[in-house]
């Protein structure tokens, strides 16, 4: 009962370390699905709508990369910023860059996956008929997005979803330095292990309110949209 | 009458199926042709090869005597859909869309789009959700879209196909005014009151091969 109320009290008594940790995980998570939102969105329409050469390994690898575990991507990114690596110049690691980073390439497939999901299940009349009455190639990409915005809405959820939660790529290319990259997922790993629960529950609160919080702004929106 | 769209040859085939064979095809301009044919004849392909929506090997294109491929004729020909797709917004925006596709400034938009919901008679549906729209209400505001635009030619794919009573009568008197008005339309139909429209031709699709009859 008393890691309980030491966790409300974490909560609600404004404890600077414990929304500082906020702040970095939201600050991340944001800034990595910003960055790999629009290149994401921009292949899946590729995908759906092209035919190429090498676009089947393409869609392969994005699958893949929908799987991938999120420490086998921290590894990478490990070796590429670490000292010895081919980016360790740009002296990143152990920063929120390499944290955001690492965070925009576990999002950017999920956002690929769903926009080619959505573009495909599209109704077709609309890119026709966006072609039909003039409209350049980009213009109509971006009408046939625009018809498919809740989809796309659905994978923007779902990626920030990925970020705000995953901690195996957090921990190792940003360090869970306190104060500096020390996110909800990496303090509540490192504050169970030394078995202080409280910060650890009231973090995981934050955790699960964001989550129900986004997915109820979604639902209000699909439902705005199924009315149209 | 000039020469609005002349072709030396089109075919179109799927698989090893050919479904359209067409030799010289002239369409006049300021002149309503429909075509007629059974279903499945290709009377949809055509219009839509037409339109630049689907790929065919067209011989001799020209529009008002200037050689075109077929990928380049959209802004000069508009196919309206025989079940109209409306974009998820207003009826006002719908209609605009070609406009702003073609960067015409917003007084000059606004009023040609004012113009065009008087002339389908739409004004009372300006901000209705297209979801809301009847069958009837969404091939009149697909017409409106289209006219606004001017185009050289109208492609009209069996408009009055699944509407009945009124929502068919209106769209037939808005496809009468446009050919009163002396504009280019090719017309899809099996709508009896559609082909004996006065002022227009017919040509017949059967086999691939398209007749004047």
């Amino acid at each position: 009962m008393d890691t309980i109320a030491e966790s409300v009290r974490l909560l609600f008594g404004g404890d600077r370390e414990l929304w500082g940790i906020i702040f970095i995980s939201l600050n991340v998570a944001l800034l990595g699905l910003v960055l790999a939102t629009p290149p994401g969105i921009a292949l899946g329409y590729v995908l759906a709508m092209r035919r190429f050469r090498g676009r089947r390994t393409l869609v392969v690898v994005m699958q893949s990369l929908l799987s991938f575990p999120t420490v086998v991507v921290g590894l990478v990114l490990y070796l590429l910023l670490s000292r010895q690596g081919p980016f360790g110049s740009l002296e990143l690691l152990f920063t929120q860059e390499a944290m955001v980073i690492g965070q925009a390439i576990l999002v950017f497939p999920i956002i690929v996956a769903h926009t080619v999901s959505a573009v495909q299940g599209a109704d077709a009349r609309a890119h026709e008929t966006a072609v039909s009455l003039g409209a350049s190639p980009l213009r109509a990409a971006v009408t046939l997005l625009n018809e498919t915005r809740f989809a796309l809405m659905t994978g923007v959820v779902n990626g920030f979803g990925r970020a705000i939660s995953e901690v195996g790529c957090a921990l190792m290319i940003g360090g869970n330095i306190a104060g500096v990259t020390r996110n909800i997922t990496t303090a509540i790993a490192l504050e169970t292990s030394k078995g202080e629960f409280a910060q650890g529950i009231a973090l995981g609160v934050v955790l699960v309110v964001l989550a129900l919080g986004i997915n109820l702004i979604m639902a209000v929106m699909q439902g705005e949209g199924g009315m149209k | 009458m000039s020469v609005l769209l002349a072709l030396a040859r089109l075919r179109k085939s799927f698989g090893d199926r050919m479904l359209l064979d067409l030799g010289e095809l002239v369409i006049e301009a300021g002149q309503a042709y429909v075509i007629t044919g059974d279903n499945g004849a290709g009377k949809t392909t055509l219009l839509r090869i037409l339109a630049g929506l689907e790929p065919a090997d067209i011989e001799g294109l020209r529009i008002e005597g200037v050689a075109h491929n077929g990928a380049q004729v959209s802004r000069q020909i508009v196919y309206v859909h025989q079940h109209p797709y409306l974009f998820q917004s207003s009826v006002a925006r719908n209609i605009a869309y070609g406009l702003r596709a073609r960067g015409i400034d917003g007084v000059k938009r606004e009023r040609l789009v004012e113009e065009a919901i008087a002339w389908a008679g739409v004004g009372h549906l300006r901000n209705v959700p297209p979801s809301k729209l009847s069958g009837g209400e969404k091939q009149r505001v697909a017409m409106a879209r289209a006219k606004v635009l001017g185009p050289r030619l109208f492609l009209l794919d069996e408009p009055t196909a699944n509407l009945d009573g009124e929502a068919r009568a209106q769209t037939i008197a808005l496809i009468r005014q446009l050919v009163q008005d002396k504009n280019s339309l090719l017309i899809a139909c099996h709508d009896r009151e559609l082909i004996e429209l006065p002022g227009t031709r017919r040509f017949h699709l059967e086999n691939g091969k398209l007749t004047e009859v």
